[in-house]
């Protein structure tokens, strides 16, 4: 019999990239909720998934760091039962920013779920999503060409990004290009750029997915395949500023990309932060459209976009063209809409309920609309606004900033 | 065939004892729902540490969070039933293995974290037991109130009940005692066959409101104090609550003598003249500072002159003349006899704030401890936090350095010892010296750890140190050190047998592990 001693840096490919933080965690709890009254931005909670779960260790961060810890010592194998818990996360990353030794939580998580993919323990639900964006390029199953769908409702032409230099490519993604009731943020992005007279560009049919879904979900096959074309598009194409007005897109180019976008030379720009500098440039005024408005912070423009989260660009925006009624929970302590890290196609029964507190938290303000500037974010909160039959309007302020240009 | 026969009986006695935990297991289930039990594995391994990493992982063979009191007396009655240990959860940021098992049930007492009732007229609240401090207090600060003391400094995630069990200090202290001192009265189910369910202070005349502790009956209140969880799970308390003082302020000195006889003086002096102004005092050691300084992440050019401990005060009043007042009066007795100078942290590290800024903040209270409990985490962190008269500080602060002298080689490697991290004042002239000592995080280092942990524990226990968060370890020592009479252990057990006679809560504290086992071979006989 041969006996093999157990070694846990092969044994865990990707958590043993983490190094000695894997060990970081002294389990203090301040990931479960944290709740600050003194702190600024006030801070309510902190764990959605574990509010509306049965709420046990593994639920939030501090169990799942512990079950990390147990799994590198050898104390504890892989599992589906691990993984239906696991991947019950948005992997918002409340959790780091509460944390008292600053760790990014978020990154052991994605870590763990790709220990749990590889060794066949992913989640059934995720397969055909990181399949399609593998074999289509975008995880909802369409024919790719759909994405030129959306390009038909404007009424200038946009340049084809495969085929002409453009000052900017607008990258959509695919929740924009492809969700009819959202294609809007993609038709607004562009007809602002227009009427600003933004020399752009965007892929259409050929964009190839971020591969945000796939890193999330831990399919890091998925991501690496589309991360590679992505990276072959973009050198072709020349680009120098790529923006989108997605949340999710905008944190995987900026953060997950970072080595290669740097060796292109590439910067990348949520379509906000963009605008905001062009309207500086040009010096143009906003119209105030007279409406009350709350905001809700994408998880993947604050907490998970790295340096230089985008809490304030949307709030300076939001004051000059409506009236501003913050939610209790803001910024880097904001609660998340329940729709990332997989949980909407995973569980989506669990993401509607957290957006349905999110809605809640938004009613609360008194606001007539509901304004983000993550598709993904619109999709799950205008999901539980239906399910409310909430009176409250969800919105992109890229649609606000359309109206408030005219 | 004596081994086969060992064998099938150790086998026999598992496979009746997997039956008992699928029995119970059911039955638990019929009381929560299937959603909150679980025996799997990886939840286990999630239950199996707090920040107690001296430890080895214990794994529970089952976990429950109980939604209310009635769930947990139900639960109590199939555990007496069954005779499956148990041990209740609250934060699970306990450092000293009070809230872990091997087998058995743990509780996570977390969901119950309701704030029934703030009663803003007669300043008392009731509140279940797994509420956190930090949101109690976000509550109460909304309305103005505060509980005093803010609980430990782990207070994000700390529990009410949890402070309850291991009689905690905390910032307020200085002026507000102990957490158990602003308790009223609690609600607990006692671990008996039938579960019962009772209430102590003014709550025990069920006609009564919960506003005061003493009268009704004897202060059974005080039995659920401090008992680490051996004789009841409270499931509800009853604070007292105080207006919340407007005025705070943060004020640093650092003594110009390394002397801590003048550190007992002025103690002394602040505790008789400034009383009531001292919302805290915290004096961190030269040693401590000098450590900081090292860490500093932005690092003055000019080297601090860092001559003594450094006194962290933070004064308050209700009225901005008399907060001057006390600010007045602590310079006075602090430059008295040049005994020390006003100090900034800003002169050890840049990034730090000046006094002049400083806001009472929960960050302030609930981070305070983070940069020692692992001084480079992961490390294991073994408290030796304790108690002593503030006239014997210089002694005992001897008898420490002693003791770390002469067993220097006893201590893991690399391991890092201090008497006191801090000095935190307590009402009358008693203080917490909060100290230990870290190591890695690693398994060859966790028995090591353990063994000259319980010695140091030992060793302040016998010069007359009085431990609170006692959990596992420290109960423990306290036992080894011959501490207890015969007749107080005897008490002790008679008084848990009233309570738990199938001996079913939170066993291994205080070394007791039946009735009849006899706690007295757990002495450490013929060490000085």
């Amino acid at each position: 019999m041969i006996i093999t001693e157990f070694n846990p840096k092969e044994k865990y490919k990707y958590l043993n990239k983490l190094g000695d933080a894997l060990l970081q965690c002294i389990a203090c709890g301040d990931c479960r909720e944290a709740t600050d009254y003194t702190a600024n931005p006030q801070k309510w909670g902190v764990c959605v998934a574990r509010d509306h779960t049965s709420g046990f260790e593994p639920y939030f961060g501090r169990g799942k760091m512990q079950i990390i810890r147990s799994l590198w010592q050898g104390k504890l194998e892989l599992s589906k039962d691990m993984a239906e818990v696991i991947f019950q996360c948005p992997t918002c990353n409340a959790c780091a920013e509460a944390c008292a030794y600053e760790m990014d939580n978020a990154l052991f998580y994605e870590a763990l779920r790709a220990e749990l993919v590889d060794a066949g323990c992913g989640l059934e639900a995720h397969i055909p999503m990181n399949q399609a964006m593998v074999e289509l390029f975008n995880p909802y199953q369409r024919d790719n060409k759909q994405k030129n769908n959306w390009l038909k409702n404007l009424d200038f032409k946009v340049k084809n990004a495969s085929t002409e230099q453009a000052e900017v490519l607008y990258f959509v993604g695919c929740t924009a290009a492809l969700t009819p009731e959202i294609q809007k943020v993609a038709i607004n992005t562009a007809k602002v750029l227009h009427k600003l007279g933004v020399d752009f560009s965007v892929f259409g049919e050929h964009e190839v997915c971020c591969g945000s879904v796939a890193m999330r979900t831990g399919n890091r096959h998925a991501f690496n395949s589309v991360a590679i074309k992505n990276y072959e598009l973009f050198k072709k194409s020349g680009v120098k500023t790529i923006i989108t007005s997605c949340a999710g897109c905008y944190r995987t180019l900026k953060v997950d990309y970072t080595d290669f976008l740097e060796e292109l030379g590439i910067q990348v720009l949520h379509s906000i932060e963009f605008i905001k500098t062009i309207l500086k440039d040009k010096n143009v005024s906003l119209k105030n459209l007279g409406i009350t408005v709350t905001y809700h912070d994408p998880c993947h423009t604050g907490r998970n976009a790295g340096v230089n989260p985008l809490y304030e660009e949307p709030r300076e925006f939001l004051s000059k063209i409506a009236n501003l009624n913050e939610m209790k929970t803001i910024k880097e302590n904001a609660k998340c809409c329940g729709a990332g890290g997989g949980l909407k196609k995973g569980f989506p029964d669990l993401a509607l309920e957290i957006a349905k507190s999110r809605v809640k938290e938004a009613e609360d303000t008194g606001a007539e609309y509901l304004v983000s500037i993550c598709p993904f974010c619109f999709r799950n909160l205008n999901d539980a606004i239906k399910a409310f039959n909430s009176d409250i309007k969800m919105i992109d302020l890229l649609e606000l900033l359309d109206l408030a240009l005219s | 065939m004596g081994l086969v026969l060992i064998l099938n009986f150790k086998l026999d006695n598992l496979i009746i004892k997997m039956s008992k935990i699928e029995a119970i297991y059911k039955e638990i289930e019929k009381i929560v729902g299937t959603n909150y039990i679980t025996d799997k594995d990886f939840m286990k391994a999630a239950y199996s540490r707090n920040v107690d990493p001296a430890f080895p992982d214990r794994w529970p063979d089952i976990i429950v969070r109980p939604e209310n009191t009635q769930e947990i007396s139900e639960i109590m009655k199939a555990a007496n039933k069954y005779k499956i240990p148990m041990v209740p959860r609250g934060g699970g940021a306990d450092l000293v293995g009070g809230a872990a098992i091997q087998g058995g049930i743990l509780l996570d007492l977390t969901r119950m974290n309701k704030i029934i009732e703030i009663n803003e007229h007669d300043f008392y609240c009731e509140v279940e037991c797994g509420v956190t401090w930090g949101a109690l207090l976000s509550n109460l600060y909304e309305k103005g109130l505060t509980t005093g003391v803010l609980g430990p400094g782990s207070g994000y995630s700390a529990t009410i009940g949890g402070a309850l069990s291991n009689s905690t200090a905390g910032f307020g202290s200085t002026k507000y005692g102990l957490v158990p001192d602003i308790c009223l009265g609690v609600e607990v189910v006692l671990p008996n066959p039938q579960g019962t369910i009772i209430r102590t202070g003014a709550a025990a005349n069920k006609f009564a409101k919960p506003f005061c502790r003493y009268g009704v009956a004897p202060d059974f209140t005080g039995l659920f104090m401090g008992d680490v969880g051996v004789m009841g799970i409270k499931t509800k308390a009853f604070l007292r609550l105080y207006p919340n003082s407007p005025y705070k302020i943060q004020k640093n000195y650092i003594l110009n003598k390394n002397d801590y006889k003048i550190v007992y003086k002025l103690m002394y002096t602040l505790q008789k003249e400034v009383r009531e102004g001292l919302h805290d005092l915290y004096i961190n050691p030269r040693v401590v500072i000098q450590l900081l300084a090292s860490q500093a992440e932005r690092k003055p050019p000019k080297r601090a002159k860092i001559s003594g401990p450094v006194f962290m005060f933070i004064l308050e009043a209700f009225d901005e003349k008399i907060l001057d007042i006390y600010v007045d009066k602590v310079h006075k007795i602090m430059i008295k006899d040049n005994s020390a100078r006003i100090f900034e942290w800003q002169e050890i590290d840049l990034n730090e704030m000046l006094a002049k800024n400083w806001k009472l903040n929960f960050k302030f209270p609930y981070s305070y401890f983070n940069k020692f409990v692992a001084l480079a985490p992961p490390k294991i962190s073994c408290t030796t936090c304790h108690k002593i008269p503030i006239s014997v500080i210089d002694d005992k602060k001897k008898l420490n350095n002693l003791f770390d002298n002469e067993h220097r080689g006893e201590f893991p490697s690399q391991s890092f010892s201090l008497f006191a991290r801090s000095i935190h004042l307590l009402p009358n002239g008693h203080c917490v010296f909060a100290g230990g000592f870290n190591a890695e995080n690693a398994d060859d280092q966790r028995q090591v750890a353990m063994n000259i942990w319980h010695k140091k524990l030992r060793s302040q226990v016998k010069y007359g140190g009085v431990h609170y968060w006692l959990g596992e370890a420290i109960s423990q020592s306290i036992v080894e050190a011959d501490a207890y009479t015969p007749e107080f252990l005897q008490f002790f057990k008679d008084l848990k047998k009233v309570l738990d006679p199938n001996f079913l809560l939170s066993p291994n504290k205080f070394h007791m592990y039946s009735y009849d086992n006899n706690i007295s071979r757990y002495i450490v006989k013929d060490e000085n």
